[in-house]
């Protein structure tokens, strides 16, 4: 009976995630960046629910790259990542021991952004290098230096963003971890039940920031979109995905949003995402208000080069530090 | 309606391609779409610079000699189905540019965009109205609904 | 790595932005050599616009010419068309009517409003803030409208002919009364926009410091108009030309020769132009608007010269049995482009394109075929 339970419960959950994530980036998209920018807006479902229904209907080709099957399994697998992380959220999975831990899903999120080198190193699209033209005319400036594709750029830039870019979502994990003591999500959400949620106290406040800002960094939104700017490197590492393919980049994204969110109510409110349990709608309702208060900041802010990137990061972190100090006192 | 053309009904990718033309068309085909007066948006049709994404491509100007290779090239990277839009007289007939004199053709531009990819749909003026480019994207929608 | 003895620079690769990208609104060829990341040597190619416009107008009769003239460029439209008939009316010794001469300053203005709002769109589009972007695309369908209301078309209206303006444009009161209102409007909105720009730091920092050009470097690669007059060197011809003798301007200069220098540039030069527009509406004198007793002679070349949104345009050719012979149009983006390729060195990627279109570049106005008659 408990087994039949926790299946459902296991099922439900992430079927429901999926369902709501679709719906994200279309509201996103009508109800924030429409009404700042004083125009209409698409319907909610086009952007998350039909654009990648249209693309499972496009055929099918073979991307230029030099592994192109490798190139197109990269999104499933990254699907598969993001799904995982929100499997290991659910208390039903908490026996797995370790892999229930604050460390198991550092390294899950690293798996998911070391993807973005792996797709940008393997992409050469038509925009870039193979636009053909006459380039190495007499008098042309240093015809013999090696020409680069934008999505090696891009690559290279994830590759530094790897480095650098998610200390602050690490570090507000941790600042639950030095509250409660404990990396296992089962400790972590037992003491919340006992002493009140993480959020309600200094180091918890700050914590949110750092994982706000540690949000969109690792969604790629603006102002930190440097991965995949449109001044310089189009699309970046997506530049050659089509059809069906795409349409996983595009689910991907949402469950993305919709999975981080939940993590920050596991870890900052003690509220695991169960959908037998009536507390779900404040999980909902954090998933739904994350991706709105990300937008709004998106919609006021140009794109960071490194120049003002560097020292956010480094401000946040430094905030993030000062925060897990406030809690171990 | 089947799922398939609902779906691709509601979600349109457009991609602009300028090649050669005065700019006077480029810059009313982008006052439709990022322009909140006319907002093309809310016939759900999106913008997007990257042939794999796109369903539908717009073109202006008369295709110059160093424009046209790349023309061909974003052409053929665009999965099907898909649909062509020449916008504004010189995608139509070449404009002012196609004979130097009388009927003497041009060697300067390789001709209207009817002579390097196939067009379906076709939208006059010079310059464009807005709001004619988007009646010629929705004419040339059901070419793309209805196709296998 | 590839060490380049000529240049003593370190080059890693070269990467190449095409005819067609989104950052790029019209089509051309930007080479960058780069260094981990940061830009050591640019080069720019022009010429993917050559479409031949001074070979189709060789031969032509004159008024066909002009008219053909506004169709090289759909920005900067009334301004080929005017100084190609001034050019026939110098050489002719046309005697242009007063009133014609105020529409025609009027048009010009009205011109050099909706092409600083749309290079103020474009920047911003190019720093990825498509919030503002939006905005002034919005600010500037006002002026759009006007244009379309006096010239019968939102692009290339057509307003001057050979001896005047053409009847069509002929401004009685109600359109008098919606120029005055159109223009209390712009004033409002882009006063609050640039108080809004100025004060937001995320932008600021991103544009201070990026693609500097000095005054010096700026006076010896020949560049003009705003971009010039942004690194410190106050120069605008339209000090010196005769129509615009009756109003009262002031000349803009900003001092660091930047990109935010730049910006800001454009965002004070819009005040003038309203102020110019106001001083036409309030002053406008009576009488006809076209001229039409002149005799058609053979003329050598005449050369004109008008100071355009961009910097200083340049038309000449000679007539001959009513035919336009040798015409040389040449444009101020030539030369602001040219030196854009020196701006960008030494910056990060993203700043190399912004450095790229921070000289308001119209490349489809400038595809010539040029000799080079020395180096």
């Amino acid at each position: 009976m408990d087994l039949i339970y926790s299946l459902i419960a296991v099922l439900g959950t992430l079927v429901v995630a999926f369902i709501v994530s679709l719906f994200l980036p279309g509201l996103e998209r009508k109800f924030i960046h429409a009404r700042i920018q004083q125009r209409v807006g698409p319907p909610i479902t086009s952007p998350g629910i039909m654009a990648p229904l249209k693309f499972f209907f496009k055929k099918t080709i073979t991307p230029e790259s030099s592994m192109p099957r490798l190139y197109n399994a990269l999104p499933l697998i990254s699907l598969i990542v993001v799904v995982v992380i929100l499997l290991f959220l659910i208390p039903d999975m908490y026996f797995a021991g370790a892999l229930a831990s604050v460390i198991a899903l550092v390294g899950f999120l690293k798996v998911e952004e070391i993807m973005y080198m792996f797709m940008g190193s393997l992409s050469r699209s038509v925009l870039s290098v193979r636009m053909p033209f006459p380039d190495k005319a007499k008098g042309a400036a240093h015809p013999e230096v090696h020409q680069s594709f934008f999505e090696d750029l891009s690559s290279l830039r994830a590759f530094r963003l790897i480095a650098f870019g998610s200390f602050p979502v690490y570090i507000a994990m941790f600042v639950a971890v030095a509250m409660t003591g404990s990396i296992y999500l089962q400790d972590i959400i037992a003491y919340q039940q006992v002493h009140g949620p993480v959020l309600f106290s200094v180091a918890g406040v700050l914590g949110a920031i750092v994982f706000f800002i540690g949000y969109m960094i690792l969604l790629n939104e603006y102002p930190f979109a440097i991965l995949k700017g449109k001044p310089d490197v189009v699309e970046g590492p997506y530049l050659e995905y089509a059809a069906k393919y795409r349409a996983y980049v595009y689910i991907t994204r949402g469950f993305l949003m919709f999975t981080l969110a939940t993590l920050f109510s596991v870890l900052f409110l003690g509220i695991a995402p169960n959908i037998l349990n009536p507390t779900f709608i404040i999980t909902l309702i954090v998933a739904l208000l994350f991706p709105m208060l990300m937008a709004v900041f998106s919609a006021f802010s140009p794109i960071f080069t490194y120049k003002q990137f560097y020292p956010t990061v480094a401000g946040v972190s430094i905030i993030g530090v000062v925060a897990i100090i406030a809690a171990l006192l | 309606m089947s799922l398939k053309s609902y779906s691709r009904g509601r979600a349109v990718h457009v991609m602009l391609v300028y090649t050669g033309g005065c700019n006077g068309c480029d810059i009313e085909i982008v006052n439709c779409i990022l322009s909140p007066k006319f907002d093309a948006e809310q016939y759900k049709v999106f913008l997007t610079w990257n042939p794999r994404e796109a369903d539908v491509l717009v073109v202006t100007g008369p295709v110059t000699k160093h424009n046209e290779q790349p023309l061909r090239e974003i052409y053929n990277a665009i999965p099907e189905p898909k649909a062509v839009v020449a916008a504004g007289a010189c995608a139509l007939m070449g404009g002012v540019y196609k004979n130097c004199h009388g009927d003497i053709p041009s060697e300067e531009i390789a001709g209207p965009v009817d002579n390097i990819i196939p067009v379906d749909a076709k939208v006059p003026g010079c310059a464009v109205r807005p709001q004619d480019i988007v009646a010629g994207l929705v004419s040339a929608l059901p070419l793309l609904l209805n196709a296998d | 790595m590839d060490d380049n003895k000529q240049n003593r620079t370190v080059i890693e690769a070269e990467i190449p932005m095409g005819p067609v990208h989104p950052a790029a609104l019209e089509p051309y060829r930007l080479r960058l050599f780069v260094e981990d990341e940061i830009v050591r040597d640019a080069e720019m190619t022009v010429g993917v616009n050559h479409r031949g416009v001074e070979r189709i107008m060789e031969g032509l009769p004159v008024e066909k010419a002009n008219s053909l003239t506004e169709k090289i460029c759909g920005i900067c439209s009334n301004s080929h068309i005017w100084n190609s008939c001034r050019t026939a009316e110098i050489a002719l010794g046309i005697e242009v009517p007063e009133r014609a001469k105020y529409i025609r300053i009027i048009m010009e203005e009205l011109e050099r409003l909706h092409s600083h709002l749309l290079y103020l769109a474009h920047g911003n589009e190019v720093l990825g803030h498509e919030t503002f972007s939006m905005r002034l695309f919005y600010i500037r369908e006002t002026v759009m409208d006007l244009l379309g209301m006096i010239g019968g078309n939102r692009v290339q209206y057509g307003s001057a002919v050979l001896g005047g303006v053409r009847p069509r444009c002929q401004l009685d009161e109600m359109r008098l009364q919606k120029i005055s209102e159109g223009m209390d409007l712009i004033e409002e909105k882009v006063t609050a926009f640039a108080d809004r720009f100025v004060s937001d730091p995320m932008i600021m920092s991103r544009i201070t410091g990026v693609g500097v050009i000095s005054s010096k470097d700026a006076l010896r690669l020949a560049c003009s108009g705003p971009t010039l007059r942004a690194t410190g060197v106050a120069k605008d011809l339209r000090t010196d030309m005769p129509e615009y003798d009756p109003f009262e301007f002031d000349v803009i200069t900003q001092d660091d020769g930047d990109v935010k220098s730049q910006l800001l540039m454009r965002v004070l030069e819009i005040p003038e132009a309203i102020k110019i527009i106001r001083q036409a509406v309030r002053d406008l004198p009576e009488g006809p608007i076209t001229n039409r007793s002149w005799e058609m002679q053979d003329t050598p070349i005449t050369k004109s010269y008008i100071e355009v949104p961009r910097g200083t345009l340049y038309h000449s050719y000679a007539l001959e049995d009513g035919r336009v012979r040798n015409c040389v149009i040449r444009t101020p983006s030539m030369a602001n482009i040219g030196a854009m390729q020196y701006a960008c060195i030494g910056h990060h990627i993203t700043d190399a394109q912004l450095s790229v279109v921070q000289c308001d570049p119209c490349f489809t106005c400038t595809d010539r075929a040029i000799e080079i008659i020395k180096i």
